[in-house]
């Protein structure tokens, strides 16, 4: 599968990215660029998802662009 | 996907001017009641006396800047003391913070019901984690701080004894030098001590006081349906010497503003500059961070002591003025009140006391208010319908009915009126345009009921005239309105000085002698029916009549109108001169751009049936009839006219012992 078709599936599916300062953030992915920058719709913000998993309360972020460099690691849940 | 306005408010994360979440996550952690408590840095017991009140100045430099438009969560609540007033063991403490919290409720509950808050002036609370401590009532936490006032007092007391005794024994002590050093010192951290605990009780006291005089307004406006058949006295009268009180303790607060510690510079993060660090024990700006929206300031600058007391010293003051609208019941004297009371300008008033003037006047709804405005139409021009006895409505039910159903659609567009007076200034010019439409349906109404009265009226056994009565009110308050609203043109300084020319034209052509008219028609009118009454009733007692004769009504207001007509002709006169002599340059050269500008100004009139709107085309026509032949001589002319204008305002604003109040 070539990464085209890949990103075209992922299209608003539910997105964990963490990133550089250990904050988790899940939402929908919805667009992403050459620079791996991404924008997640809905997005919920958790401070320590390591520890508590999404039983966390989370601070709601709405839209929000996550710049590439700062992307540590993403999860795609099918 | 997404639409434009959520790619508006799309944030960016990882930076920091946007994304609130990255500055509670570096630095350093953020700790809260309990973290801080165990680390220790934050005591609940054992505080000095320095440190409480520190503490409780900045509170209240927390609580002035929250009442100055900002988020609660960004001020009182960056006090972590507020989030568990229940664990602080402290007792001076404890119950200061629970005052707090029960001030914040019962402003919060005033602004609330006064319902003339815009977003600039006031933040609607959104959802807080930290519950209001309900299951204290009023007067328990009323109990816990005066409990504290008491101890501190008496701390005060004794000293002041012992001083007292001391002071008399003093020459003798005078004598032995020799241990005098020692017992000096002494003295001093003694004395020291006493003024601390002087402070300390001038807080509590008026914290206490304060929140007492809220109570008693809150515990009437919400009891009482409305002040006109409250019996008002002495519960005012108990929250004015409450206020009074307040203000007596303040200058005691002042003298010793500088006795709380102050935030140590070292503790600031290092990082970046923020206007909000360092910051005492007890207070952490970023607490709350994570419950504001996404976008929101990332902090807020808090007020000074010494500006949070003058603001307060100002409320105090500010409070027990709006209380004095108890004097001032009827409609007409209730109008000029808000309307004075907001265009106080030194210091401007605030949420808070707009608010409570809104509560104090109108508490539950509006439906008694139209026995105000009955009566206001009865003092305003003697309606034969309401003044006369017997009168058209006394046998017929049905005149009645619609008499009331007239004052009854009043209540909606007058309260209105009383509401934009709260509102801040620069809110108050649309929703005066706004209000317009509302009486222009009144007036028409008013019209109708004059007309229907007059057939019925004319039928009557002595035939007489009962048009233009309803229908006067009704211009006379709409004529205040548009003045109102072309002068608030100029306080907010929407227009630019080529425009002047019209304006000036406009409120000295049309408005204020179209008020003019109006007043003296309600002036003869007044007198028509004094007559009238007069021929009717004339077996009866004399003495009284000749004493209603000697107030002539609408008098003042009358020859105030005519001055500040003459003083518009002259600015008008003026600057169309100063235009001629191109010393007020327009910005453009063809004539319809500035009827498009005259059309926008006036817009808002055009819903108005009496007085007409006035087209551009009437504004060239006199300003072509002012020119008598050359220019230089016209110039002369306007100038001269402009003087003589100036001339008769100032002699009529003498005459009416008129004095101006020049805010520098």
């Amino acid at each position: 599968m070539d990464g085209k078709s890949k990103l075209r599936q992922w299209l608003n599916r539910k997105m964990k990215i963490e990133m550089s300062d250990k904050r988790v953030l899940i939402g929908i992915f919805l667009c992403t660029d050459c620079h791996r920058n991404v924008i997640l719709g809905s997005c919920l913000e958790y401070l320590k998802f390591e520890e508590c998993g999404e039983k966390e309360e989370p601070r709601s972020l709405g839209l929000a662009m996550v710049p590439g460099h700062h992307i540590v690691s993403i999860h795609v849940s099918y | 996907m997404f639409g434009l306005f959520e790619a508006m408010s799309a944030i960016e994360m990882m930076d920091p001017k946007m994304d609130a979440g990255m500055v509670c996550n570096r630095d350093r952690k953020v700790l809260n009641f309990e973290q801080s408590v165990e680390e220790g840095k934050l005591k609940i017991k054992n505080l000095t006396s320095e440190e409480k009140i520190g503490i409780i100045d900045d509170t209240f430099s927390c609580l002035v800047t929250w009442l100055e438009g900002h988020s609660l969560a960004q001020t009182v609540f960056t006090n972590l003391y507020l989030h568990k007033p229940l664990a602080i063991e402290d007792k001076c403490l404890r119950s200061f913070s629970l005052i707090i919290l029960k001030l914040v409720e019962i402003i919060r509950d005033f602004v609330y019901r006064g319902n003339v808050f815009e977003e600039e002036d006031f933040q609607p609370a959104f959802l807080y984690p930290f519950a209001m401590p309900c299951t204290i009532t009023d007067s328990k936490a009323c109990g816990m701080i005066r409990d504290v006032e008491e101890e501190m007092q008496k701390k005060v007391k004794s000293y002041q004894r012992t001083l007292n005794s001391l002071n008399k024994s003093r020459p003798e002590e005078l004598m032995k030098t020799s241990d005098n050093n020692n017992k000096f010192s002494c003295d001093l951290a003694e004395q020291k001590e006493h003024q601390l605990n002087l402070a300390l009780f001038a807080r509590l006291k008026f914290s206490r006081l304060f929140y007492q005089s809220l109570i008693i307004l809150k515990k009437e406006t919400t009891a009482k349906i409305n002040v006109a058949n409250s019996t008002s006295g002495h519960w005012v009268e108990d929250a004015d010497k409450c206020l009074q009180q307040c203000s007596e303790t303040i200058s005691i607060w002042q003298q010793t503003l500088s006795m709380g510690i102050k935030p140590e510079p070292s503790s600031a993060p290092t990082s970046e500059y923020r206007a909000d660090y360092p910051t005492i024990m007890g207070f952490e700006p970023l607490i709350n961070q994570r419950f504001l929206p996404p976008t929101f300031p990332r902090y807020t600058k808090m007020k000074s002591r010494k500006e949070a007391i003058e603001y307060m010293e100002h409320l105090v003051s500010r409070i027990r003025h709006v209380c004095k609208i108890f004097d001032h019941i009827p409609f007409q004297m209730a109008l000029d009140f808000f309307t004075e009371f907001s265009k106080s300008s030194s210091p401007p008033s605030c949420v808070l006391s707009r608010s409570l003037l809104q509560v104090l006047y109108l508490p539950n709804g509006i439906a008694p208010l139209s026995d105000l405005i009955r009566e206001d139409v009865r003092n305003f021009i003697k309606p034969p319908s309401l003044y006369q006895k017997p009168s058209i409505l006394t046998n017929h039910p049905e005149a009645r009915e619609v008499v009331d159903i007239f004052f009854e659609r009043c209540t909606r567009p007058m309260s209105y009126l009383l509401q934009i007076n709260g509102h801040n200034r620069a809110r108050q010019r649309d929703k005066l345009a706004l209000v317009l439409e509302e009486l222009a349906t009144i007036q028409e109404e008013a019209d109708k009921l004059d007309s229907y009265l007059n057939t019925l009226s004319l039928k009557m056994d002595i035939p007489s005239s009962h048009l233009g009565y309803f229908s006067a009110w009704v211009l006379y308050h709409i004529l205040r309105v548009m003045i109102q609203y072309l002068l608030s043109g100029f306080e907010l300084e929407l227009y630019s000085t080529h425009e002047y020319p019209y304006i000036f034209w406009y409120l000295y052509e049309f408005l204020y002698s179209w008020m003019a008219s109006t007043l003296y028609r309600a002036k003869s009118f007044i007198a028509e029916q004094d007559a009238i009454s007069e021929l009717r009733n004339k077996s009866v007692n004399k003495k009284v009549k000749s004493k209603k004769r000697k107030q002539k009504p609408h008098e003042r207001e009358w020859t105030l109108n005519s001055a500040f007509q003459q003083l518009c002709g002259g600015y008008y006169k003026t600057v169309s001169a100063f235009r001629l002599e191109g010393k007020l340059k327009t910005p453009w050269s063809s004539a319809s751009k500035e009827q498009l500008r005259y059309e926008h100004r006036f817009m808002p009139f055009l819903v108005i049936a009496a007085p007409p709107p006035v087209p551009y085309s009437q504004y060239r026509e006199a300003v072509e009839r002012d020119k008598c032949g050359d220019v230089k001589e016209t110039i002369a002319e306007l100038y001269a006219t402009a003087c003589k204008c100036f001339h008769r305002a100032k002699e009529t604003f003498e005459s009416s012992g008129f004095c101006f109040k020049i805010d520098l």
